[in-house]
């Protein structure tokens, strides 16, 4: 490698860890409230709007949310300021381990760990 | 190997300084704009990475051009105007169809999906570039170009002030420009939509600097204040990892094949619509946008049978 392009490289990367620092010194991330049934079920309508919602269980920080419609598990849970949505057969979601206060979701792409606080799973509000 | 004149690598400072500036006007309320730090970490990484793999396939790519170019069957001059003017167009137009072929089918758009990733749209985002394009092969389709006559180092630096002029479009700090640039050249508001995951905006806006082939080919959508541009893809990756994004979808290509049973399931696994599956039951943008026409027509439907007060 010749050393303009080392050079350049390096550069590169020292102008990368300077913005991402000054991108947290500003603190411009999205508002993200902690959720309620409220703002779960909008963040639901948004994501699977074909789904009618029988019931919401949100997790014990608020940032999680498991839904059912039907036999399917509806899951969204925080990423940085934002949400990620997918979808499980309910049985699996139900029968998931619960370790260290956390329900590990294994049957669902990105495996989640939500956060249990003092509820109980599988959730009763969505029992069937 | 590229041209002694390179707009990218020219336009980096500018690049550096329009962020910094879009993230401090921010910061003190003069503009809008949404940073995640490791959102926009992962931009820019996949912006140096893109660099780095640039420079292993981009030998291979201008010698082909080369090749083609010594094949070709006209000679036009670099020095003329009247050439440039031409490239300009045919060249956006080229960069038309590489963009709808990558976002229209899987086996490109494992390639270009790292673009759509981040759920934020701020100048970083232009940043989040490709590692695979190289091994994709959507450099092919500039290649006529260099046969009709167009020395490869023209088209490489036609094809770099495309590039150029789409990084100041990936911002929410302009909302509107006058009517008839929007009319004419792809903007922010063309290309949020673009960006979008809203079932309404999926597969639309796939210009370069011209918003008129999307207008020309039926695959302009106006953004719509009513309903606000939702960022990132159909299922939004799991997590922040940098190698996650970049290879994600070649991933599930690889599981999908390795699943296969018939030539038909490789080749809709590969060339088939991204969300392409043998019995249907996976999403495209083509059934998510019939679900969303479909609720839309019920949503007039109900509306066409309230009662008059």
């Amino acid at each position: 490698m010749d050393k303009a392009l080392l050079i350049q490289l390096l550069g590169s990367a020292l102008a990368v860890a300077l913005l991402v620092g000054l991108a947290a010194w500003a603190r411009l991330a999205r508002p993200t409230a902690p959720l309620d049934q409220e703002a779960a079920r909008r963040l639901l309508a948004d994501e699977f709007p074909d789904h009618r919602i029988d019931a919401v269980w949100i997790g014990g920080d608020s940032a999680s949310v498991v839904a059912r419609s039907a036999d399917q598990a509806l899951v969204l849970w925080r990423k940085g300021d934002g949400y990620v949505a997918r979808s499980a057969p309910w049985r699996d979601v139900a029968a998931a381990g619960v370790v260290d206060g956390r329900v590990r979701l294994a049957a669902v792409d990105g495996a989640p760990r939500l956060s249990l606080g003092d509820r109980a799973w599988p959730p009763a509000e969505a029992a069937a | 190997m590229k041209p002694a004149f390179d707009p990218v690598q020219m336009a980096i400072p500018f690049f550096v300084i329009a962020i910094v500036l879009e993230i401090l006007l921010a910061r003190f309320g003069k503009a809008r704009a949404n940073y995640e730090p490791r959102d926009a970490a992962t931009s820019l990484m996949m912006g140096l990475g893109s660099t780095i793999a640039g420079l292993v396939t981009g030998g291979a790519v201008f010698a082909a051009s080369l090749w083609v170019w010594e094949h070709r069957l006209f000679t036009i001059p670099m020095t003329a105007v009247w050439a440039w003017v031409v490239l300009f167009f045919a060249e956006d137009l080229t960069y038309y169809w590489f963009h709808r072929l990558s976002h229209e089918r899987r086996f490109w758009w494992a390639s270009h999906v790292n673009h759509h990733s981040s759920t934020h749209y701020n100048l970083t985002t232009a940043l989040r570039q490709t590692w695979t394009g190289g091994v994709a092969g959507t450099w092919l389709l500039w290649l006529p170009l260099s046969l009709l006559g167009f020395p490869p180092a023209m088209v490489a630096i036609q094809k770099g002030i495309s590039l150029v002029y789409q990084f100041w479009i990936h911002t929410e700090a302009v909302r509107r420009m006058p009517a008839w640039f929007e009319a004419v050249f792809n903007t922010p508001s063309h290309h949020r939509v673009h960006h979008a995951r809203n079932a309404r905006y999926l597969d639309a806006n796939y210009a370069g600097i011209l918003i008129i082939w999307d207008r020309v080919f039926g695959t302009f959508i106006p953004e719509d204040d009513a309903e606000p541009c939702r960022y990132g893809i159909v299922r939004n990756l799991p997590n922040f990892n940098l190698f996650t994004n970049v290879f994600h979808e070649w991933i599930g290509i690889g599981k999908d094949l390795a699943g296969s049973r018939s030539p038909r399931e490789v080749l809709g696994y590969l060339f088939g619509p991204p969300g392409w599956s043998p019995d249907g039951s996976r999403e495209t943008s083509h059934t998510l946008k019939a679900r969303w026409r479909a609720r839309e027509e019920g949503k007039g439907e109900a509306n066409s049978t309230l009662p008059h007060p």
